[in-house]
C-alpha cells in the first residue's frame, strides 16, 4: 500500500526544487534513471488484463537492480476524498534480471516503456518519504534506451509516495501531505489523475532560491 | 632567607598590559627569585651529601637528614605562600611545578608560536601584504585601508540590492505579493495540454506505446537488457511481441516454436492462426547471420531439440524412457524400480518396432506430468538423448512437442489435435472390444483410489497383453504408434476423456509410492 501524489513542475524550475527538497530533506540526492517497462498480461488468462511494472535501475553499480512493481486500485470512497494524496494498493519486490523472462514465460507482453531519468530524495519524516523529480522519455524504437525523448521537453513530473499499511495509512497521508506544503510555492502536488497545472510564482520562488544570498566574496 | 622584605597586600591589583609596577612591588619578584635560588642551593647541598653517603658508604644519621629536609620543605611552603597571595589576580596553569610538568614549562613559557602555527601566520601575512610588501609601511597602511574601503562599499551596495528585491516580490511584508503574476490564456491551455500528456504517460503510458510494426527489436539492445532478453541459437530472439489484437496472443509462444520447425511437416498440428515468424524478418538475421538453408536449419533444430532433450531434468528423462518402455511391453511389472529386467528385453525385441529406436531405460515412478501424458497420446516415439537413432519427421514433430518446456498452450493444442487425429484412425482399426476396453480403463482410471493399485495395474497389463497379441500383425507405422498409444492408454492414462487428465495426475504418483516394495 502506499501513499502517492504527483505534481508537475517546469524545467527551468527542476533547479531550484532541488536545492529546497536538499534542505527539507537533508540527505544527499540520488540520481535517478529507471527504465520501466510495463507489461500486460493477455486478457484470456484472467478475467481482466493485469498489469505489472519491471522497474531496471540502471545507475547501480555494477549490475542494474530490477523491482517488480504491481499497482493496483486506488481508495475509494467518501473516506478517500477527505484524503488529499491518493492511497493505494502497491506491492514492490526486487527480483533478479530473468524476471522480464518469466514474465514473457508467463503470457505477460510488453505494454509501454518509459525511461526516467532524474534525482530522488529518500528521508523519513513520520514517514519513509521519497520524492522524485524525473523527466519521463519515451522511446521511438523498442528498448531503444539512448533514442529516448522526453513525452514533454518543458515539463518533468514530481512524484511523492509513501509506503503505508491499511492500520497506519491515516498518518502516513498525513505526514505526506503535510510533506507537500513545504513544497507549495514551486510545484502543486496532487492526486495522480488530477492535474493541477503550474505554480504561479514559481519563478520567484525559483529566483529567491537560486539567488547567493549576499554570500560572495568580490 | 628568613628575610621577608615585605608583606604583600590583599587586594589584586586591575591587569594591565605590562605588570604594573605596584603589583611588580607587590609581587617583589626579586625576593621571590632570590628566595628561590637560595631554596635550590640548600636542595643540591642536601643532595651532594647523599652522594657522598652513598660513595663513602656509611650511613647517615637520621636525625640530620630530617632537619635539613624540614628545613627545605619550609622554606618551600613560605615561597608559595607568597605567591599565592598576590596570584588572584592572574590565572595559573598549571598550578603547580612538579615532575610532570617541570619538563614542559620552558615551552610553554616561550612566546615564540608552533612551527605550524608560524608558517600559517607567514601565509596569512603575506597574502595580506602581497602587492605592498616592498612599499615602506606608512604606504603599506595607506593600501590596506583602501583595500577596507572597497569591501565595505561593495558589502553596502549587496545590502541594497537585497532590500530592493525584497520590496519588490514582498517577501518582507506579511501579507504576501501584492501583484500575482498572470499568465494568459494561452499559456495556460498548453501547459494544461503538457500536463494531461505527461500524466498519462506516467501513470497510463499513454502516448508511449508503439504501434505494432514497430515492435520488432531492430536495434543493439542496452547494456541491461541483453542477457536477459537471450536470443537462441537460430537467431531468434525469444522475445514476445506484443500483439495489438487479442485473438493471436495464445499464439505467440506456439509462432516461436512454429518458426524453429518451419521446415518440418509437422506445421499441421498446430493452430495455424498466425503465420510463422517468417526467417528473414528476424532482426538478427537481418544484419549478422546468413539464413542457413532450409535444411540446414532443419538439422540445427533437430540438433537442438536433442541438446534440449539432452538438459532436460533427470525425471522428464526417466518418464520418456518409461513411455518407451511401456509401449514395448506392458509386462514390465510396476512394482520393479530403477532396473530394466531381462523380461523387457524380450518383450522390446518382441515388439521391435519399424524404427528400431527404441531403447531400454530405467523406470521412473516420478510420473504424473499431464503432459507427458499427452505425449503419450500422440504415439509416437520420444527419444531419450543419450542414446540416439536416427530422427525422422514423426520424431521431429514430437520432439517440437516436447521442446516446447511448460507451455500449457501449447500442450493442449498439440494434445488436442494429435488425438483427434489418432482417435478415428483408432476406432477404425481396432476391434470393437478395444473401445470399450479403453473407456473402461478411463473410468477405472477415475476410480483408482477405491481399487487397490497393483491389482488394477495387474488387471490392465494383462488386458494390455491381450491386446498386443491382437496388434501383433499390424505392421504400418501409424498402427503401431497407435498400438503404443493403447498399451499406454490400458496403463492408466487415457488422456481422450479430458477429465480424466487431473485425477490422473494425482493418482500416478500414489500408485508410484505403493509400488516399490
Amino acid at each position: 500500500m502506499e501513499c502517492v501524489v504527483q505534481g508537475i513542475i517546469e524545467t527551468q524550475h527542476v533547479e531550484a526544487l532541488e536545492i529546497l527538497l536538499q534542505g527539507l530533506c537533508g540527505v544527499q540526492r540520488e540520481r535517478l534513471r529507471v527504465h520501466e517497462l510495463t507489461l500486460k498480461s493477455v486478457p484470456n488468462l484472467g478475467v481482466v488484463s493485469s498489469e505489472v511494472r519491471l522497474l531496471c535501475d540502471l545507475d547501480q553499480q555494477p549490475e542494474p537492480t530490477w523491482t517488480v512493481k504491481h499497482v493496483g486500485g486506488a481508495m475509494r470512497g467518501a473516506g478517500a476524498d477527505q484524503i488529499s494524496v491518493m492511497v493505494r494498493t502497491m506491492i514492490e519486490s526486487k527480483v533478479s534480471k530473468n524476471a522480464l523472462r518469466m514474465f514473457y514465460s508467463l503470457g505477460y507482453k510488453l505494454d509501454h516503456e518509459l525511461l526516467k531519468v532524474g534525482f530522488a530524495f529518500h528521508f523519513q519524516r513520520a514517514a519513509q518519504i521519497s520524492v522524485s523529480v524525473s523527466s519521463v522519455n519515451k522511446m521511438p524504437k523498442i528498448h531503444a534506451i539512448d533514442e529516448a525523448v522526453p513525452v514533454t521537453p518543458g515539463m518533468q513530473i514530481v512524484v511523492v509516495t509513501a509506503p503505508a499499511t491499511p492500520e497506519n495509512y491515516g498518518e502516513v497521508a498525513a505526514a505526506v501531505s503535510s510533506f507537500c506544503e513545504f513544497l507549495a510555492p514551486l510545484v502543486h502536488l496532487s492526486k495522480p489523475f488530477i492535474s493541477t497545472g503550474v505554480v504561479p510564482t514559481a519563478a520567484a520562488a525559483a529566483a529567491s532560491l537560486m539567488s547567493d544570498g549576499g554570500g560572495t566574496t568580490l | 632567607m628568613e628575610t621577608t622584605t615585605q608583606q604583600p597586600q590583599g587586594q589584586p591589583p586591575p591587569v594591565a598590559e605590562k605588570l604594573n609596577p605596584e603589583l611588580v612591588q607587590l609581587l617583589n619578584l626579586e625576593s621571590v627569585k632570590t628566595r628561590a635560588d637560595s631554596l635550590f642551593k640548600a636542595i643540591s647541598r642536601i643532595l651532594e651529601d647523599f652522594d657522598a653517603y652513598g660513595r663513602t658508604n656509611t650511613s647517615p644519621k637520621w636525625q640530620d637528614i630530617l632537619g635539613q629536609y624540614s628545613m627545605v620543605n619550609l622554606e618551600l611552603f613560605n615561597i608559595v605562600e607568597e605567591v599565592k597571595k598576590v596570584s588572584k589576580a592572574f590565572v595559573v596553569l598549571p598550578k603547580n611545578v612538579n615532575a610532570e610538568n617541570a619538563q614542559i614549562l620552558p615551552v610553554m613559557l616561550s612566546s615564540k608560536l608552533l612551527p605550524e602555527m608560524e608558517a600559517d601566520d607567514n601565509v596569512k601575512r603575506e597574502q595580506l601584504l602581497q602587492g605592498v610588501q616592498n612599499l615602506p609601511v606608512p604606504m603599506q597602511i595607506e593600501k590596506l585601508k583602501e583595500r577596507i574601503n572597497l569591501i565595505a562599499f561593495a558589502c553596502e551596495s549587496a545590502e541594497k540590492v537585497l532590500a530592493d528585491t525584497r520590496k519588490a516580490y514582498g517577501f518582507g511584508a506579511r501579507q504576501g505579493p501584492s501583484m500575482l503574476p498572470t499568465m494568459d490564456k494561452g499559456q495556460v491551455a498548453k501547459i494544461q495540454e503538457q500536463e494531461s500528456m505527461l500524466r498519462a504517460a506516467v501513470n497510463d503510458g499513454a502516448g508511449t506505446r508503439l504501434p505494432p510494426d514497430q515492435r520488432q527489436i531492430t536495434t543493439a539492445l542496452p547494456p541491461h537488457l541483453v542477457d536477459v532478453l537471450f536470443v537462441n541459437d537460430a537467431g531468434k530472439n525469444a522475445l514476445p511481441v506484443a500483439a495489438n489484437n487479442i485473438n493471436s496472443q495464445g499464439n505467440t509462444m506456439q509462432a516461436q516454436f512454429m518458426g524453429r520447425s518451419a521446415a518440418s511437416p509437422s506445421n499441421a498440428n498446430f493452430d495455424t492462426a498466425r503465420s510463422p515468424l517468417p526467417y528473414s524478418n528476424s532482426p538478427q538475421s537481418a544484419g549478422m547471420l546468413n539464413a542457413p538453408s532450409p535444411q540446414q536449419q532443419q538439422q540445427q533444430l533437430q540438433q537442438q531439440q536433442r541438446s534440449k532433450l539432452m538438459q532436460l531434468p533427470q525425471h522428464q528423462q526417466q518418464l520418456l524412457a518409461q513411455q518407451q518402455q511401456l509401449r514395448q511391453s506392458s509386462m514390465q511389472a510396476l512394482g520393479q524400480s530403477q532396473m530394466p529386467s531381462l523380461h523387457d528385453l524380450q518383450a522390446q525385441q518382441k515388439f521391435q518396432s519399424l524404427h528400431g529406436q527404441q531403447h531400454q531405460m530405467p523406470y521412473s515412478q516420478s510420473m504424473g506430468h499431464q503432459q507427458y501424458q499427452a505425449r503419450q497420446l500422440s504415439g509416437g516415439h520420444i527419444q531419450h538423448g543419450m542414446s540416439q537413432g536416427q530422427l525422422n519427421p514423426a520424431m521431429n514433430r514430437h520432439l517440437n512437442q516436447f521442446s516446447g518446456g511448460a507451455n500449457s498452450a501449447m500442450f493442449t493444442s498439440a494434445q488436442g489435435s494429435p488425438s483427434s487425429q489418432m482417435l478415428p484412425n483408432m476406432s477404425s482399426m481396432q476391434s470393437q472390444t478395444l473401445n470399450p476396453r479403453m473407456q473402461q480403463y478411463g473410468v477405472s482410471g477415475t476410480n483408482a483410489q477405491r481399487g487397490h493399485a497393483s491389482q488394477m495395474l495387474g488387471d490392465q497389463m494383462f488386458n494390455n497383453s491381450g491386446m498386443m497379441q491382437t496388434q501383433q500383425s499390424q505392421q504400418p507405422q501409424q498402427q503401431q504408434q497407435q498400438q503404443q498409444q493403447q498399451q499406454q492408454g490400458g496403463y492408466g492414462n487415457m488422456q481422450t476423456n479430458q477429465q480424466n487428465l487431473q485425477p490422473n495426475m494425482l493418482q500416478n504418483p500414489q500408485q508410484r509410492h505403493q509400488n516399490p516394495q
